[in-house]
């Protein structure tokens, strides 16, 4: 589903990645660790289509990115992002704040969805009137919304405790199961267990 | 989407707030700018053509106020077939009591007319008749002091324009002793369906020394107009790049701590364009509302000019609806050109680099 082919990436001097050669297959629960500093965070911006690489190709079912002449609304359509902070809109309702992600999304659907992240009563709620693991729950099912074919997170466990880091996990495992393509960069490697694959990026080779 | 970006001005109060002050006091200014030199241009072109379709003046000479044109040019004329009439009016300015400059208007009999009397009579010899707004503020209100002559008070008129309300009427002769000159202008007025540049030709034979126009074709051309106007013109447009400055500044910071929004919403597959239109929203209804509040700002403002003792009414401001729509316009684009650049910035960057900018 998803091959990167020879990826380089530099920062001014620094080199990120080095010449990554990989491939995901459609419902894979992938994990990517590595120390901080490692390229992860790198790989999987080029990987969601947010970061170009300074060199080497990334395909999407066959087709090269940067052949994509709409990227906005093919990560619309098939993307979702989930960030280590959930970069909630704090002037937003948690529900306008889904919408973003999908403007024609009903409020039945974004409440099934809340519901099934176990956070049904915070629809009409801002960020900052809620708790962490609330607004982390709230941050997946804004990248839920669109019923994404790959679902990309980086450190997405980072800032809960244990147990809301299992469950955060445990939905993966679900949506994996259904047939969405998990892709983790993480550095807890309990975690990374749990997934299909791991790909372990260091000094930004693997 | 708009309701999205009324929200983000809430949410960012105080650089709202900077932004909507900014743009108050710019559109304030360009306001009162235009509208005061547009209110002086009307009052005096007002003056002009209150009476007359022709107007007289000292030829190669850039201002009324040095005109010398010679009052006997009045019997010549009236002798031109399709003159109704001739009038003659010396423009000239003095201190009046603790006034330092009061207009000083020496006319010909038969333009006492045009100054509508609220009190007494109109001027005889030795005798001046004052505007309200002037009257108002002497305190000796029988008799006032010219060039070190005393004048009796012979009655008090009423005028629309500041600069005659403001001012002292008196007999051109007198007028002329004071300011050592026979007329500063003449005024001719034609009969109906008279062919008014086959009248100018024959005018101009009468004398070398005269410059001949059509009222319009006078408040058109006349030079101070094109001073006041094109200093108005410049001293706005440095109020509008203040403005637009402080915009880009105020917007600039305020897109630079939302770049975590702006990335998440890259990433999230909205439109670069969406983001830009969002910007753009939240400028408009800041150039929008600043530019309501700009307009009662300014009539405030201008109704204290106006009513203010110390201007003696010279200074009255004009809104016009042209003027209202040319600001209005101005405020919109001034709040648009000032978002566009930093929110074109934002949305080319990568949304990767956006989101690492900072938390929200």
């Amino acid at each position: 589903m998803i091959k990167a082919q020879n990826i380089s990436h530099s920062y001014s001097n620094d080199i990120a990645l080095k010449n990554i050669d990989f491939e995901i297959k459609k419902g894979e629960f992938v994990a990517i660790v590595g120390e901080s500093g490692s390229g992860k965070s790198t790989l999987l911006s080029i990987l969601s289509t947010l970061l170009k690489p300074t060199s080497g190709e990334v395909y999407f079912e066959g087709t090269k990115f940067k052949d994509i002449k709409d990227i906005d609304t093919f990560r619309q359509k098939n993307i979702g992002f989930i960030f280590q902070f959930h970069y909630l809109i704090n002037y937003l309702t948690i529900k306008e704040n889904i919408q973003i992600a999908n403007e024609n999304s009903t409020k039945e659907e974004i409440e099934e969805l809340l519901k099934l992240l176990g956070i049904k009563n915070i629809l009409n709620k801002y960020p900052n009137e809620i708790s962490g693991g609330q607004r982390q729950r709230a941050a997946i099912a804004r990248a839920l919304i669109n019923k994404p074919k790959v679902i990309f997170a980086d450190e997405p466990t980072g800032n809960l405790d244990s147990i809301n880091s299992q469950n955060v996990f445990d939905i993966f495992k679900k949506l994996s199961n259904e047939g969405t393509t998990i892709i983790v960069a993480t550095h807890d490697l309990k975690l990374a267990s749990k997934t299909d694959k791991t790909i372990e990026v260091k000094d930004g080779q693997l | 989407m708009i309701s999205s970006a009324i929200k983000a001005l809430q949410a960012n109060r105080l650089k709202t707030t900077l932004i909507y002050l900014s743009l108050i006091f710019s559109i304030t200014s360009i306001f009162l700018i235009s509208s005061i030199s547009n209110g002086i241009i009307t009052m005096y072109s007002s003056m002009l053509k209150s009476d007359g379709d022709i107007i007289i003046t000292q030829a190669k000479i850039s201002d009324t106020f040095f005109s010398n044109v010679d009052i006997n040019l009045i019997e010549k004329i009236n002798k031109l077939s399709n003159i109704k009439d001739s009038s003659a009016i010396i423009v000239g300015a003095s201190p009046v009591e603790k006034l330092p400059i009061v207009a000083v208007y020496g006319i010909t009999k038969n333009r006492f007319i045009n100054y509508k009397l609220v009190k007494d009579s109109y001027p005889k010899e030795n005798e001046v008749l004052v505007g309200q707004s002037i009257y108002e503020q002497l305190k000796n209100k029988n008799s006032i002091e010219i060039a070190n002559k005393s004048f009796k008070v012979s009655g008090v008129f009423k005028s629309s324009i500041g600069f005659e309300n403001g001012g002292v009427v008196l007999n051109i002769k007198e007028a002329g002793e004071i300011f050592n000159k026979s007329a500063s202008m003449i005024m001719v007025n034609s009969k109906i369906d008279t062919n008014i540049e086959k009248l100018i030709k024959e005018i101009r034979t009468l004398s070398s020394k005269i410059e001949v126009k059509s009222t319009d074709n006078f408040v058109d051309n006349y030079n101070q107009f094109k001073i006041i106007q094109t200093s108005s013109n410049a001293i706005s447009f440095i109020a509008f790049a203040m403005g637009l400055l402080g915009i880009v500044s105020i917007m600039s910071i305020t897109i630079n701590q939302r770049k975590s929004e702006f990335g998440i919403k890259r990433a999230l597959g909205i439109a670069m364009k969406k983001i830009v239109f969002q910007i753009m929203s939240e400028s408009f209804i800041l150039g929008f509302f600043s530019f309501i509040s700009a307009f009662f700002l300014s009539h405030i403002i201008l109704y204290f000019i106006k009513n203010s003792s110390q201007l003696q009414g010279y200074v009255n401001g004009e809104i016009s609806s042209t003027l209202a729509i040319y600001i209005f316009l101005t405020s919109i684009l001034m709040a648009m050109v000032g978002a566009v650049i930093p929110a074109l910035n934002a949305a080319k960057t990568d949304p990767v680099i956006l989101i690492q900018g900072n938390k929200i």
